[in-house]
């Protein structure tokens, strides 16, 4: 339903997007997990044609997105990240407005709007002006207008930015229905619970690349059984290397440094609260001391770090 | 094209709420209009006053009176008599245009051709009418010289008449001054040359300079609007729905001609208005309105376009309105919605003529003084309305290239 080959966007030296690739079906929602400027958005924005990629396909419902656009945007529907309403027009005409955009006419175009202000929960406020709504209510009027022509494909870009958890709870109950519906959702977020909620497979990226993909699970499986230990104070860089590998020869072979610093130092081994008592010891041998520590269990954030060295948010 | 009806239903809907945006459209050119046609007190002829201080009493000082109002002067001037106190008063007070003294004995010392001194005093805040009392003045002076050339013998016979004179002497001398007027009658009027009179074309009368203003007026209605609307495009972007446009499919040219439409629609209302308000006041004939509201639509929209399009090509909303704001007024005064062009010297006119407000507002002085309606030529309706596509196919460039995307 959504094919991605080798597609890439370069402005100038720098790549935004750099040869992913990707695949997502009917009845799927597919992430796209990344922190802020990994190329999550302008992927988005050459898949719905706001950007030609630089080389590279794209495809929705077997329609080219550059080669056969016209088709493809009649088959796509788009949910930016930033709103797109007229503000000063009722949220019904807005619905109204944009099914028209997409050829939607008559009873059915009618019917259609009657089924998204249920679904987005505005029925009441229907005949309202969107700049007399709440953040999460413009979001859900956002969302409306993107998915009114009812089309098999939904972009939903950083959908849940800004919004408050009840409109964000709202907001999953309607991406869950496009999906139950038969819809194909490609979901960008850079919330880890979001993503290991609402998808069922989804792609890591980070600097325009794909750094692990495939269902939730078995990017969980990547991960094994392994904690992150994260630890913030003091760290002379060399010796507190030498100490980890002494101890990960000594007992714990899956002890591994993923990041190190100065004053802090990200480890990662399996049951890692039972060993907490022998990295200290091992740390103060080697001049360094500890201030703060966190231990994390494994999830998407966890296999983000352990990819990519650094935090999911950062 | 059905989503160019949607699409012209929904900025008509989003226009209309802007009521304060249309009301200073209107009502600031209205005001302008108001302002300048009062000044120009519409079509009243200057009319000054010549006060006069007759201290001869005589039958030479009535008739230096009545020439002062003869045929048309009396549309200009009206003489009153009066004291010297007032009139002196009122001169200093700048209350009229001019004081004349004529000193007792003036009649007995014209008749005798001995000096006498006649006093006028004008009012040097005025220029016209003083200097057309400062003529008559002179005119009057040299005829009594000349008088005195031709007649001296005469008039000397009359003053030593008496009371009663014989009927045979005035006969007598009536005789003569009619054989002197015969005798000079080829001096001054001499049949030497055959002339061939060849009366020059009727010149239609010029149109009453208020009625001039009124172009420039109307187009000034017009052009804010048209500024106005145009910078819905920015509106539209920062409102994030140029960008959704694009994801919608092959929509673009629907989207601007429903623009283009409500923009007609609008500034037709805003200008058919100041329009129908030039008309009331100035009398013009209503056939000339269709045309005259047609022309101020399609303009209205060459404008629009071509607002919009420079208003596209800027980074940022701010510097747009700037600098179309900072175009906006020269263009007006250039294109003679402060001065008409036709009052304005020949070569300041030809500069405005090439702008396109003073275009629009040239044909459409054209529309409203010729002697019938549709009198604009067809080139200059063929100028604006590829003006007009020119300028949405500009806009429609911008939006593909870019402007919709940010």
């Amino acid at each position: 339903m959504l094919k991605v080959e080798d597609l890439s966007k370069n402005y100038a030296d720098f790549v935004a997007v750099d040869k992913i690739n990707f695949s997502a079906e009917k009845g799927q929602v597919f992430g796209l997990l990344g922190p802020n400027g990994a190329g999550k958005s302008t992927t988005i924005n050459c898949i719905s044609g706001l950007l030609k990629p630089t080389s590279g396909h794209a495809s929705v419902a077997g329609h080219d997105v550059v080669s056969d656009g016209k088709a493809a945007r009649q088959n796509l529907g788009v949910v930016p990240q930033e709103l797109a309403l007229y503000e000063d027009l009722p949220a019904i005409e807005n619905l109204r407005y944009w099914g028209k955009a997409y050829g939607l006419r008559g009873a059915h175009l009618e019917s259609r709007i009657t089924e998204i202000l249920e679904t987005i929960g505005l029925g009441d406020r229907a005949r309202d002006l969107p700049k007399e709504f709440s953040g999460g209510m413009k979001r859900r009027l956002n969302f409306g207008c993107g998915i009114v022509h009812k089309p098999p494909v939904i972009l939903l870009d950083e959908p849940t930015v800004g919004v408050d958890p009840q409109s964000r709870a709202r907001l999953f109950e309607m991406v869950e229905a496009e999906r139950d519906a038969g819809a194909c959702v490609l979901y960008t977020t850079h919330y880890m619970e979001e993503a290991e909620r609402l998808c069922d497979s989804l792609a890591i990226i980070d600097h325009g690349k794909i750094i692990a993909q495939g269902t939730v699970d078995a990017l969980r499986a990547q991960l094994g059984a392994l904690d992150v230990l994260h630890l913030n104070g003091g760290f002379p860089v060399d010796a507190i290397k030498a100490a980890i590998d002494r101890l990960s020869a000594n007992g714990l072979p899956d002890l591994e440094i993923i990041a190190q610093e100065e004053n802090s130092i990200t480890l990662t081994l399996s049951q890692a609260s039972q060993h907490l008592p022998a990295i200290f010891a091992a740390i103060t041998a080697a001049g360094g001391n500890v201030s703060e520590t966190s231990l994390r269990s494994p999830n998407l954030e966890t296999l983000f770090l352990l990819l990519t060295g650094k935090e999911l948010r950062e | 094209m059905r989503f160019a009806l949607s699409s012209f239903k929904k900025d008509i809907a989003r226009l209309s709420r802007d009521k304060v945006s249309t009301l200073i459209w209107i009502l600031i050119p209205l005001l302008v209009g108001g302002l300048v046609t009062t000044l120009m007190g519409s079509d009243v002829k200057p009319h000054g006053v010549l006060l006069m201080v007759d201290q001869d009493e005589s039958f030479l000082s009535e008739l230096i009176a009545g020439a002062y109002t003869a045929g048309e002067l009396g549309e200009l001037i009206s003489v009153e008599k009066t004291t010297l106190e007032e009139g002196s008063a009122r001169i200093n007070e700048g209350d009229v245009s001019g004081l004349l003294i004529i000193p007792a004995g003036f009649g007995t010392a014209f008749l005798d051709s001995t000096p006498v001194t006649l006093t006028l005093k004008t009012n040097p805040s005025q220029t016209i009418l003083p200097g057309i009392i400062t003529n008559v003045t002179e005119i009057l002076l040299d005829a009594g010289f000349y008088a005195h050339q031709l007649f001296g013998e005469e008039i000397r016979l009359m003053k030593n008449l008496g009371d009663d004179p014989p009927d045979a002497l005035i006969a007598a001398i009536a005789v003569t001054m009619q054989n002197k007027i015969e005798a000079i009658a080829p001096q001054l009027d001499p049949l030497v040359i055959d002339l061939e009179i060849v009366e020059p074309p009727p010149k239609e009368p010029a149109p009453p300079l208020a009625l001039l203003f009124l172009p420039g007026i109307i187009i000034m209605a017009v052009m804010f609007s048209a500024n106005g609307i145009a910078s819905d495009w920015w509106r539209e972007r920062e409102l994030g729905t140029l960008r959704r446009l694009i994801y919608a499919p092959g929509q673009l040219g629907s989207f601007i001609v429903g623009k283009a439409l409500a923009a007609t629609v609008i500034i037709g209302m805003v200008g058919g208005l100041t329009l129908v308000v030039g008309f009331l006041y100035h009398g013009i004939p209503w056939a000339k309105l269709p045309s005259s509201l047609i022309w101020i639509s399609i303009s209205g929209v060459a404008l629009f376009a071509w607002f919009a399009a420079l208003q596209m090509m800027f980074n940022n909303q701010k510097t747009a309105n700037i600098v179309s704001s900072m175009l906006l007024f020269p263009l007006l005064m250039a294109g003679g919605s402060f001065f008409p062009l036709a009052v304005l010297p020949g070569w300041i006119a030809a500069i405005g003529r090439a702008s396109p407000n003073g275009f629009i507002a040239d044909k459409l002085t054209t529309e409203i003084t010729a002697g019938s309606a549709w009198a604009i030529d067809l080139n200059s309706w063929l100028t604006i309305i590829v003006g007009a596509v020119l300028g949405l196919a500009v806009c429609a460039w911008r939006l593909r290239s870019g402007f919709a995307r940010a």
